[in-house]
C-alpha cells in the first residue's frame, strides 16, 4: 500500500520540482512567487494522492457511478414501462430517506433482463432485473432488495472495491480533472469500465452480509414488513441452481443458505416484534405488475 | 399496465390458490401453501410473539406447511396441528432427508420448475459475464433513466398512500464470529 502511494507523490513531486526550477532559472534573482506556487502545487497533488485512497468526492462518487450505469444499461436496456419504473423509484427514494444519505440523486431501473440479479453503483444508482421482480410477491420484498443495494451505495462497496484495483494514477487524474463533457473523459472510461468488470467478480463476501443486516433495518424503518428481504432470499433457494439465469448472481454472492442463517442470527432476539405489523403492500404491488 | 406483460408465476398462481381454497387468508399470501422444513431445532409456539406459549419443540428437518406469514413468523400446519414458528428456522422445498411424495409436492417441484426451468445459454446473453467485461456505454438509456428520478416529496406522497410510516431503529451489528 505504501509503495503504491509513494510512487505517483514522488513522480508528481519531481515533476513539480523540475518545472519551477525552469522559470526560476530564467530570473536572476529567484522569484518567491513561483516557489509559492510551485509549493501550493505540491500540496495539491498530495491532497489528491490522499483523497485517492481516502474520501472522494460526491461529485466524482457521482460521475463514476453514471458511467458504470451506462455500461449496465449497455448490457440491458431499461424495461419499456413507466409505471413499473415510476413505481421501484417511488420506493427505492423512499427507503433511501431513511438513511444517511438522503441527498443524493437516487435512481432506480427495472433492467429489461430475465437473469435473476440486482446491482448498485456509486452515486445512488440501483438497478434490478424483470428476472427478479417476477419472482418477487409484494412490495415489502421489493423494498427489502433495493434496500440491500441502497446499503451497498451508503457504505461505497463498489468505489472500494474499485480503489482497490485502479491504478493510483488512474484515480488521480480522473479526480483532479473538472467535471466536463463526461462521453469524452478518458479516465472516466477506463474507471467506469475497471468498476462494471466488478459485476462480474463481485464485491468482498463481508460487504453483502452487512448490505443484508443494513437492508432489513432500512426496509423497518421505511415502515415496510422487515422480513421482505429474506423472504426473496427463501424463494430464491425454491429455484433450481442450475438455471443460468442465477449463475451470476449465486457466483458473486454469498451462499443463499449463510446469508438466511446470518440474517436469523441479527433479527432474532425479538428485536423486531415491534415492526411486526407493518405492510408488506401486496395489493399495491399486484396492481403495477398487473397480478390480478 | 396489461397484465401479459408480467404475467403470474406459476408459483404464485398455485400458493395463491390453494391458501385460497383452504380459506387462509392470516397475515402475508406469501410461500403460502408452500412445504417447508426447519433447518434448526425450532419451538412451535401458540402465537406469533417470542414469549408466547410452546406447544412443542420441532427439531430440525421436520417438515411443515406454511399456512400465512406474519412479520419474522411462518402460521404452519405440522402433524395435523397449527401453530407459529420462526420464519428463518425454515426453509422452502422438500427436507433433504426423507423427501415425502404426497401429491402436492409433486405438483409442487413441477409447478416450481415449470416457469423457471433451466435452460441452456447460447449467444451472449444480456448481463453476461462476458458483457460486464468488454462493457459498452448506452448513454441514451443513462439519460432515460434521469428522468424517472422522483423527488423527496413524491416518495413522501407514494408512502402515505401506502400507510407507511417512519420509524427509528439503528444498523445492527456485525454478528461474533
Amino acid at each position: 500500500m505504501k509503495t503504491r502511494i509513494a510512487i505517483p507523490l514522488a513522480i508528481a513531486t519531481a515533476t513539480l520540482l523540475c518545472a519551477c526550477a525552469l522559470p526560476a532559472a530564467a530570473f536572476d534573482f529567484g522569484n518567491l512567487d513561483d516557489i509559492k506556487g510551485a509549493l501550493k502545487k505540491v500540496e495539491k497533488v498530495g491532497q489528491q494522492v490522499k483523497t485517492a485512497t481516502g474520501d472522494i468526492p460526491q461529485s466524482k462518487e457521482i460521475e463514476m457511478g453514471g458511467g458504470i450505469a451506462s455500461n449496465l444499461l449497455g448490457a440491458a436496456p431499461l424495461v419499456n414501462n413507466a409505471a413499473v419504473q415510476k413505481y421501484v423509484n417511488d420506493v427505492g427514494r423512499w427507503l433511501a430517506m431513511q438513511t444517511e444519505r438522503p441527498d443524493l440523486p437516487w435512481q432506480f431501473g427495472v433492467l429489461d433482463d430475465d437473469d435473476v440479479n440486482a446491482f448498485a453503483a456509486p452515486g445512488g444508482y440501483v438497478f434490478i432485473t424483470k428476472g427478479l421482480l417476477m419472482h418477487m410477491h409484494n412490495e415489502a420484498e421489493l423494498a427489502g432488495v433495493l434496500a440491500h443495494e441502497i446499503s451497498h451505495v451508503l457504505r461505497k462497496h463498489h468505489l472500494k472495491a474499485i480503489k482497490k484495483g485502479a491504478r493510483t494514477e488512474l484515480m488521480v487524474e480522473f479526480l483532479s480533472e473538472a467535471t466536463k463533457d463526461k462521453g469524452s473523459n478518458a479516465n472516466l472510461v477506463k474507471l467506469a469500465n475497471a468498476g462494471t468488470q466488478l459485476y462480474a467478480r463481485g464485491l468482498d463476501k463481508e460487504d453483502e452480509f452487512e448490505a443484508d443486516r443494513m437492508g432489513v433495518v432500512i426496509a423497518a424503518r421505511a415502515g415496510y414488513d422487515p422480513y421482505g428481504l429474506p423472504a426473496v432470499l427463501q424463494t430464491l433457494e425454491t429455484l433450481n441452481p442450475k438455471d443460468s439465469k442465477l449463475a451470476l448472481m449465486f457466483k458473486t454472492h454469498p451462499a443463499l443458505q449463510d446469508r438466511l442463517n446470518l440474517l436469523s442470527q441479527e433479527m432474532g432476539g425479538g428485536r423486531f416484534d415491534r415492526f411486526q405489523d407493518q405492510p408488506d403492500l401486496t395489493a399495491r404491488f399486484d396492481s403495477v405488475m398487473g397480478i390480478k | 399496465m396489461k397484465s401479459q406483460a408480467w404475467g403470474k408465476s406459476p408459483l404464485r398462481a398455485l400458493a395463491a390458490s390453494l391458501a385460497l381454497a383452504c380459506g387462509l387468508l392470516i397475515g402475508g399470501m406469501a410461500h403460502a401453501g408452500e412445504t417447508a422444513y426447519t433447518v434448526r431445532p425450532t419451538d412451535l409456539k401458540s402465537r406469533y410473539y417470542t414469549d408466547a406459549q410452546t406447544l412443542r419443540s420441532l427439531p430440525t428437518n421436520t417438515r411443515v406447511e406454511i399456512l400465512g406469514r406474519r412479520g419474522g413468523w411462518n402460521h404452519i400446519k405440522v402433524e395435523g396441528k397449527t401453530g407459529w414458528v420462526k420464519m428463518l428456522s425454515l426453509r422452502l422445498g422438500q427436507a433433504p432427508q426423507g423427501r415425502g411424495d404426497n401429491g402436492f409436492s409433486t405438483l409442487f417441484n413441477v409447478a416450481a420448475t415449470g416457469g423457471t426451468g433451466s435452460t441452456s445459454t447460447t449467444g451472449v446473453r444480456g448481463l453476461s459475464e462476458e458483457k460486464l467485461n468488454n462493457p459498452h456505454p448506452n448513454p441514451q438509456q443513462l439519460a432515460k433513466m434521469h428522468t424517472l428520478e422522483v423527488s423527496k416529496a413524491q416518495a413522501e406522497r407514494f408512502a402515505q398512500a401506502g400507510h407507511l410510516k417512519p420509524e427509528h431503529m439503528d444498523y445492527l451489528p456485525a454478528p461474533a464470529k
